[in-house]
């Protein structure tokens, strides 16, 4: 796992396409997260965001293109392959196991990075004592780490709703990713929590835990908060790129959230 | 692909060497294909309308089947021989059961999965299943364990007979009534406000709602109308073959089911198309004396044509119409 | 209830007017209604009423103060059914109530101890127990061993319905491939044939014909020259479940991916395809390989024992020979074989309910949750569902393996007539009926129907035979108890109180009308079918959770799971 071979990035995706039938996702998007930052992909809705997302975690297969994750090509591989090999994920409507435990959704989050077999799970060997011991220690710690050791024992379904957020970060950062895919994480909070939460992607996951962080996000205060690099999708292609600032005074990207009209009033108020 | 290509090649074959025989099962397999395309109408509406595997609907068919037996012999007194008549006392029985067919199927629906609307799918197609098993054993408990006989009214005089091949008049008959059923059914999902309230629920039940479409009462017209199918299915059958047993639904209603899922199931003409399929399938493992397992293995045959389906094409052939498994 | 000033209807006037009344008084009234219901049900069968007077009895006592009321109500209780009725009864109540007066910490250890004590010493008090009402007497040894494998492959089938949530209504097709292979390896099944003297083919053979193929590998009880594959049974209990496991993995790997519901169909499909090949193995596909015997099924098979080492090492306690054995009498009792496959039934089901929990509480156990749960988020969380459902599959497939290859043993026999899709549903009934992923709920549904199955549903037809004449006397009664029930159902304030209530006042509707219908005698074991399919549809309507739910699973079932599979997500249309 050379730096030098991948160039400091994570992950490399060229020329991704995505078609259903006649309709076009994903237009050719080449994309590349640098380890160690935290990028957000933005965009209108239907831009193919999450498209772009279940492609990364191997819930579509690519129409086109290559995704290189580590130096390693993972096109194509179905989820759990994914996540063995480092990238782990949240959803966009909330996907917990709603009727377990807090920690037990933690710990099925360590399913690939345990070993019980069906065997040694009936006869109980003492490596699979140790390993569960150890699991549910590493689960309740995690649970801590979000603020949630408290209601370790909680239904899912029974926590309030930010709760539940983290609760899914819990779990996929139970799978011990080296990038992490947030789909629109903020969604639904109020402005403390998203504070907050962008604290906790920049300070807490970045600078502390050292994890590459890529976040779908529509909160434009979470995205120049924290991001390090944003990037634009609309109509399934990649119309920008750049610092935060950048971004944020590129026509292109006002045009697609504004529309044309909007640039035009801008230039004409001398403001591009 | 390659299986179909080896299957035309042994019927080629068969076709030349005995040619009489050949075209003689092709017919009775019409037949066959007439009476599985209208119970298979049924599994595709409901299953296009609400994505269930409705297990009860062969037992409708054979509760319809009995009930016309009931109806003909009881009510009107049908019995061989009556001439003219019998064509007035058929048809009563056939509209009446498709009546009282479609007002068991609306009313299982009632009972048995309106209430499990919300549930995770697995649940009422569990529960079908367990309405299937009472129904079997309604009809076991109203006629017996024995095979109930039907009056033989259809005529068995030959339409025609060319070159060693008979084509009696009772298979005849079942595909003449059959056609105007089909073709009615077409009418009403293509023509009609109910039948366009039906396409728009099996497409997207709450856009169909807010569009001001009553579900409910949809879904349950969407039963009547399979259970009068299913109904017609019974009539026609138990005059046809003149028997109908307690357990015939269960396995006929899996015949049809793979038929439906042959043709793709959702998709009402894949379901016409697939009950051909099966029921030439069928009368040529049956009727033909070549390499085939025999009758006895007729169940495993369309079994495993339906494994083979499922796993390799569950959109059928002609694919679905709603947006699931293809 | 009752707000409002001038309730109109008679139901909210006698409700009104009922509430009026203090508790003490209410409380009377209710007892006395019930008891009068029991005397009544005297009339009709004397069990019944005593056994519903005992069951009125309890509930109120479980409503009196511990101490000293309840301790001495239950004290008296118990002395009444001790002097007076079946003495069995008496024991039986007061270890009930001793069970729970133990704190609920120690009872999870109790209770399974105490169970399995009860079980291992049926056979010596089987033949004194009281009779149940309508039921008739406690099933005998013989029956037990059926209730155990049954209970043995419904927890298999929980495994697969009730763990992972693979609905798989071809379960005995896994029944099926562990009998057969039961069959092959201990039977002549492929014996050949050849003639001793050489170059002679059978046909012409003048002498008698002789086995070609002779393999003997620890069986008990052979005669030395027997043709055919023989292996010890304890070898080939294991063989069968590998083999049906195996059987499992291969049939799981084309159709695992399916979504719900076309898998059911799928596996129903395979269910029905091999008690086919069963039937027709004879004239295998036409060939004329002789696989399975056909229709006639393959039998005898070979005893099933220890050995003879082994019983002369342990002093004759574990025989050398089940068929064979046991001239010992204990407590009365003269020791049976089927006593002694009763007991070694009860170590195998051990076994497999150990199993079970183990699995259920590990990491396979809750990667099977999760993909019940939400297929997409589990895969996203590093489950290969390919390989875990398998797995589910597989374990499941294997304690069917077993059962079907003990419960062939047991009978020295396996016929195709005893492989029929009814059966899928039968086990799936037990699973859905005790409540799909609770072991002990499972145990309790699939005892009690095979139960039903074996001899119940014949015992109760014959008490509705004779008790229920059409009698006119009888008939009155039995309008009575509608009325009572109904005067009853308005004051029930409890769920359960109102399900029994419920399904009391069904049951008797259906007998009051019913009678006037259908013509005595009824032959209930016929409709066995319809009774199976009656119990699923009240269940999943009115408790799907099962008798004993897992609480996880009640969840679920009232408030769905994410229910698209990733199969489908794959395959959808896009999601941006």
């Amino acid at each position: 796992m050379t730096d030098t071979a991948t160039d400091g990035n994570l992950l490399v995706a060229e020329d991704v396409r995505k078609e259903f039938g006649g309709l076009i996702a994903v237009n050719n998007v080449s994309f590349t997260v640098p380890r160690g930052r935290v990028i957000s992909l933005i965009g209108p809705n239907g831009a193919g965001k999450t498209t772009f997302f279940n492609m990364l975690t191997g819930v579509y297969k690519p129409t086109a293109g290559s995704i290189t994750l580590l130096g390693e090509d993972v096109t194509g591989k179905p989820p759990h392959a994914i996540t063995a090999r480092g990238i782990g994920r949240t959803f966009q409507n909330i996907r917990l196991f709603q009727n377990m435990s807090a920690i037990e959704n933690v710990m099925v989050g360590m399913h690939t990075r345990m070993k019980a077999n069906l065997f040694n799970s009936i006869i109980r060997t003492p490596f699979v004592k140790r390993e569960e011991a150890a699991a549910r220690a590493r689960a309740l710690d995690l649970l801590q780490e979000v603020g949630l050791r408290r209601k370790a024992h909680e239904a899912a379904k029974n926590l309030p709703y930010g709760e539940q957020r983290k609760l899914e970060v819990a779990r996929a950062l139970a799978t011990e990713p080296q990038l992490l895919l947030l789909d629109e994480p903020t969604a639904g909070m109020n402005p403390q929590e998203s504070a907050e939460f962008t604290q906790f992607v920049g300070h807490h996951l970045r600078d502390e835990r050292k994890l590459t962080v890529l976040m779908i996000e529509h909160d434009m205060r979470v995205v120049m908060g924290v991001s390090d690099r944003v990037s634009v999708l609309d109509y399934g292609e990649k119309i920008a790129e750049g610092s935060p600032r950048e971004v944020q005074r590129n026509e292109r990207v006002i045009e697609a959230y504004l529309g044309k009209a909007a640039v035009e009033d801008m230039k004409r108020q001398g403001l591009s | 692909m390659i299986f179909v290509g080896l299957l035309a090649v042994l019927l080629i074959k068969e076709a030349t060497v005995s040619p009489s025989q050949f075209a003689q099962t092709t017919l009775i397999g019409l037949t066959n294909g007439a009476v599985y395309a209208l119970i298979a109408l049924g599994y595709t509406l409901v299953y296009g309308i609400l994505e269930l595997i409705n297990f009860a609907h062969g037992d409708v068919f054979m509760l319809g089947g009995m009930f016309a037996i009931t109806i003909g012999t009881h009510v009107f007194g049908l019995h061989h021989g009556q001439g003219p008549v019998t064509v007035l006392i058929v048809f009563a029985t056939l509209i009446l059961t498709m009546l009282a067919c479609g007002s068991i199927n609306a009313t299982i629906e009632f009972i048995a999965y309106r209430p499990l609307r919300g549930a995770p799918r697995l649940a009422p197609l569990i529960t079908a299943i367990g309405v299937s098993f009472i129904i079997q054993d309604v009809g076991l408990a109203w006629k017996g364990p024995n095979y109930v006989t039907a009056p033989d009214v259809f005529p068995h005089s030959n339409v025609f007979s060319v070159g060693g091949v008979d084509y009696q008049w009772n298979h005849l008959i079942v595909v003449i009534i059959t056609v105007p059923v089909l073709l009615a059914l077409l009418w009403l999902v293509q023509r009609t406000r109910q039948g366009k309230a039906m396409r728009a629920t099996a497409q997207d039940k709450d856009a169909a709602a807010i569009m001001g479409i009553n579900v409910n009462r949809t879904i349950s017209f969407t039963f009547l109308i399979a259970g009068a199918l299913a109904g017609a299915a019974g009539t026609l059958y138990s005059l046809w073959a003149t028997t109908v047993r307690f357990d015939q639904g269960f396995q006929l209603g899996l015949i049809a089911f793979t038929a439906a899922v042959i043709g793709g199931i959702g998709n009402l003409p894949g379901a016409v198309l697939g009950a051909v399929t099966i029921g030439l399938i069928q009368s040529w493992n049956e009727g033909l004396p070549w390499h085939m397992p025999g009758s006895d293995w007729t169940q495993s045959l369309v079994f495993s044509i339906l494994i083979l389906i499922l796993v390799f094409r569950p959109e059928g052939l002609l694919g679905e119409k709603t947006p699931e498994g293809g | 209830m009752g707000h409002t000033a001038e309730p109109v209807d008679l139901q909210g006037r006698l409700s009104a007017r009922w509430h009026e009344l203090p508790e003490l008084q209410r409380t009377g009234v209710v007892i006395a209604l019930e008891l009068v219901l029991a005397g009544l049900l005297l009339f009709i069968d004397k069990a019944l009423g005593f056994g519903v007077g005992a069951v009125v009895a309890v509930y109120w006592i479980y409503r009196l103060p511990p101490v000293p009321w309840r301790l001495a109500a239950q004290a008296v209780l118990v002395a009444l059914f001790l002097a007076l009725g079946p003495r069995s009864f008496g024991i039986l109540l007061a270890a009930a109530f001793a069970v729970f007066w133990i704190p609920e910490r120690r009872r999870s250890l109790v209770v399974p101890a105490v169970a399995i004590g009860a079980a291992i010493f049926y056979p010596f008090y089987q033949g004194h127990m009281f009779t149940i009402p309508v039921f008739g007497s406690w099933p005998d040894v013989a029956t037990g061993v059926v209730m155990l494998v049954f209970v043995m492959m419904a927890i298999g089938l929980n495994i697969v319905v009730g763990y992972a949530g693979l609905l798989d209504l071809g379960y005995v097709a896994f029944y099926a491939t562990g009998a057969y292979t039961a069959a092959f390896f201990t039977s002549q099944q492929f014996a050949g044939q050849k003639c001793p003297t050489p170059g002679v083919s059978v046909t012409n053979c003048t002498v008698a014909v002789v086995p070609r193929h002779k393999f003997d590998f620890g069986a008990i009880g052979l005669t030395p020259g027997t043709g055919g594959i023989h292996i010890s049974v304890w070898l080939l209990l294991l063989l069968s479940g590998v083999i049906t496991a195996v059987f499992g993995i291969v049939i799981g790997l084309p159709t695992l991916r399916l979504r719900g519901d076309y898998l059911a169909i799928v596996t129903l499909g395979f269910g029905e395809i091999l008690p086919q090949i069963a039937r027709n193995g004879d004239n295998l596909f036409g060939t004329g390989v002789n696989l399975t015997n056909g229709p006639n099924g393959i039998t005898p098979l070979d005893s099933i024992g220890f050995g003879n080492r082994l019983s002369d090492a342990t002093g004759g306690v574990l025989p050398s020979n089940f068929l064979t054995c046991c001239k010992a009498s204990h407590f009365g009792h003269q020791i049976q074989s089927t006593d002694i496959f009763f007991w070694v039934a009860i170590v195998l089901l051990l076994i497999t309910v150990f199993c079970s929990l183990r699995l259920q509480y590990s990491r396979l156990g809750r990667a099977w949750i999760a993909i019940r749960e939400d297929e997409t988020a589990a895969a996203a969380m590093g489950i290969p569902l390919m390989r875990t459902k398998t797995w589910a599959y597989a374990s499941g497939a294997f304690f069917g393996g077993v059962a079907g290859a003990y419960y062939a043993v047991f009978r020295s026999a396996t016929f195709p007539g005893d492989f029929f899709f009814n059966i899928s549903v039968f086990i799936l009934c037990m699973v859905i009926l005790g409540g799909m992923g609770n072991i002990w709920g499972v145990i309790i549904g699939a005892a009690f129907l095979a139960y039903l199955n074996q001899e119940g549903l014949a015992n109760t037809g014959s008490w509705l035979n004779t008790n229920l004449s059409a009698n006119s006397f009888n008939l009155l009664v039995a309008g009575i108890f509608l009325a009572l029930l109904l005067w009853l159902l308005v004051r029930a304030r409890e769920q359960m109180m109102r399900y029994v209530l419920v399904g009391l006042i069904v049951v008797d509707l259906v007998l009051f009308v019913g009678l006037r219908i259908i013509h005595l005698p009824i032959d209930v074991p016929l409709y066995a079918s319809g009774i199976y399919g009656l119990i699923i549809l009240i269940v999943m309507l009115l408790r799907p959770e099962g008798l004993i739910p897992s609480r996880r699973r009640a969840a679920e079932l009232h408030e769905g799971v994410h229910d698209e599979p990733l199969y489908d997500a794959v395959h959808a249309g896009a999601e941006a």
